[in-house]
């Protein structure tokens, strides 16, 4: 009985130091604009008062709507983008196929923010300054995508692959009706971390965003702070951008958690 | 023909990917290193000048001084979130119950964003006056990004452990180990290249800290949180420095190649 007292003591009080900021975030959002609220007192009513105050505002909506836009397409292209690279990085002969799995490979090692002037230079040469494109394309090549999905479909045994040859299938048929449908575990796991990332995606939003309707919610959500609202509304802005990224995880943490396990996807 | 028209679909395939690739990876690779060696101005307008970014840079104290910090940062976050997130996979080994929620629960901060962390966590951090401290700001920016990022490492070093067989620390408990006899001479041999991966990955994360130093402190006070990757940005986007932001970057990924190359040599030798 005594067994294991000790490790779910403290792993309870390190689970309430995780948990403690969101709980904390959640209240003040929730207490009503004037009363004192913690780490002070706590709150003896709440109020949904300054969740509409703030999803009243038009330009909240507006980056939330361009958080979404933003993370679901980028979802879908890099989805079908890599899927369809890394079929034939698993399946097919080429020449150059391990040199270009190779700088595919050294690009993880580069840090965004030795990027970010170049990259802005292309954007502004392509004439694509504060518009979607410019926000959404260039963060479309993941190299992790890629090569996680390449070394799936090659694990996929070879019987499958020869027969759909025999019975005279092309290559779309095989990527649509064979690689496609084999691969939606993985298929679903990427599209969660391509989400959550774009989500929580900060610097390149940041930079590329000139005017107010161009900025996602983590950049809202930076100005609003710099323009000292009431900690409620704050809040209450808080508890909207991180509501999707929480309703996913607490879906989807048992998923989530033994990908990382087998993979180290996510770092 | 039809060697042709195997390649030609092997090119369909990869095309996206590749213009992806070849547009905003490779190019802008490229391009940092052109950037930096030139003196380029907003109207597209750019001359090359060599060296000279990176002679001023040896000599300009707010990136020697980025440069300082940006280490104190590394110093701080990556053995606190290798030891916080060994200490918490160890537990979760421990606990005989409930190690589906501790596990969720410890794992909650990881899904959410950096800015999120850093407006909440600005907010509680208020009263403390730990941000406008110059000695102080840097280990608390340290903690909140520790407890943002410990659970993928506690959640990678927690299948470690797992991986490491049971016999092997009930042969060691038969023999008499103590509790940190076990944890010392079985578990951490066993997890060797698991902390390995966790240590790199971090190195590599916290070398690049901006998000909540943005946030939080926008490098201040005194610019004691002033980090390398928030130079980049505020070369770039405050002084309009293109050059300049650029071989900061440029010196960041020298850094980070560099740190990642040792650290693989120093973690490949057999212990």
């Amino acid at each position: 009985m005594r067994r294991g007292v000790w490790p779910a003591v403290l792993l309870t009080l390190s689970s309430l130091v995780a948990v403690g900021p969101f709980v904390v975030m959640l209240v003040v959002a929730l207490s009503p604009g004037n009363a004192p609220t913690i780490p002070y007192r706590l709150p003896t009513s709440f109020t949904l008062d300054n969740l509409a105050e703030v999803l009243s505002t038009g330009s909240f909506l507006r980056w939330t709507a361009n958080t979404v836009v933003y993370s679901v397409v980028s979802v879908v292209a890099v989805l079908l983008s890599s899927s369809m690279a890394a079929y034939v990085f698993a399946r097919k002969r080429f020449g150059g196929r391990e040199v270009l799995l190779w700088s595919m490979l050294s690009t993880t090692m580069v840090p965004f923010q030795a990027l970010l002037m170049p990259s802005l230079v292309v954007i502004a040469r392509l004439g694509w300054s504060d518009t979607y494109w410019g926000l959404i394309v260039p963060t479309l090549a993941n190299a992790q995508a890629v090569l996680l999905l390449r070394q799936f479909i090659r694990a996929l045994p070879d019987e499958v692959f020869d027969a759909a040859r025999v019975d005279g299938a092309g290559d779309w048929r095989v990527y649509l009706s064979i690689v496609l449908p084999l691969c939606r575990p993985v298929l679903a796991t990427l599209a969660v971390f391509v989400f959550l990332w774009h989500w929580n995606d900060f610097l390149w939003p940041l930079v590329i965003a000139r005017s107010d309707s161009m900025r996602t919610l983590t950049v809202g959500l930076s100005t609003l702070e710099s323009g000292n609202p009431a900690a409620g509304e704050l809040m209450s802005a808080a508890t909207i951008a991180g509501l999707p990224c929480l309703l996913v995880f607490v879906v989807l943490q048992r998923h989530l958690t033994k990908t990382i396990s087998f993979t180290g996807l996510g770092g | 023909m039809a060697r042709l028209r195997e390649s030609l679909t092997v090119l369909v395939f990869l095309l996206p990917v590749l213009v992806l690739f070849a547009l905003f990876r490779f190019l802008p690779m490229l391009g940092a290193v052109g950037l930096s060696v030139s003196d380029y101005r907003l109207d597209g307008e750019w001359r090359f000048v060599g060296a000279a970014n990176y002679r001023s840079l040896a000599h300009d104290e707010i990136f020697l001084s980025s440069l300082r910090t940006t280490l104190g940062y590394v110093a701080v976050y990556v053995p606190l979130t290798v030891a916080v997130a060994l200490g918490t996979a160890v537990l979760l080994h421990a606990v005989p119950w409930g190690r589906g929620l501790f596990r969720a629960a410890l794992f909650a901060p990881y899904a959410t964003s950096l800015v999120l962390s850093g407006v909440v966590w600005r907010w509680v951090l208020e009263p403390t006056g730990f941000l406008q401290h110059p000695s102080l700001v840097l280990p608390t920016l340290a903690v909140v990004g520790v407890w943002k990022g410990f659970g993928y490492a506690m959640l990678v070093l927690f299948a470690g452990i797992r991986n490491v067989p049971a016999d092997c620390l009930e042969a060691a408990k038969v023999d008499g180990a103590s509790a940190w006899q076990r944890l010392r001479h079985v578990l951490l041999p066993a997890l060797r290249p698991a902390v390995f991966f966790v240590v790199v990955v971090e190195t590599m994360a916290a070398f690049q800290v901006f998000d909540t130093v943005y946030v939080m402190t926008g490098g201040g006070p005194m610019r004691a949180s002033y980090t390398l990757a928030y130079a980049v940005y505020d070369y770039g986007f405050r002084y309009f420095d293109v050059g300049g932001a650029a071989a900061i970057g440029v010196a960041l990924w020298a850094i980070v190649l560099l740190v990642s190359l040792t650290q693989r040599r120093a973690f490949g030798r057999n212990p």
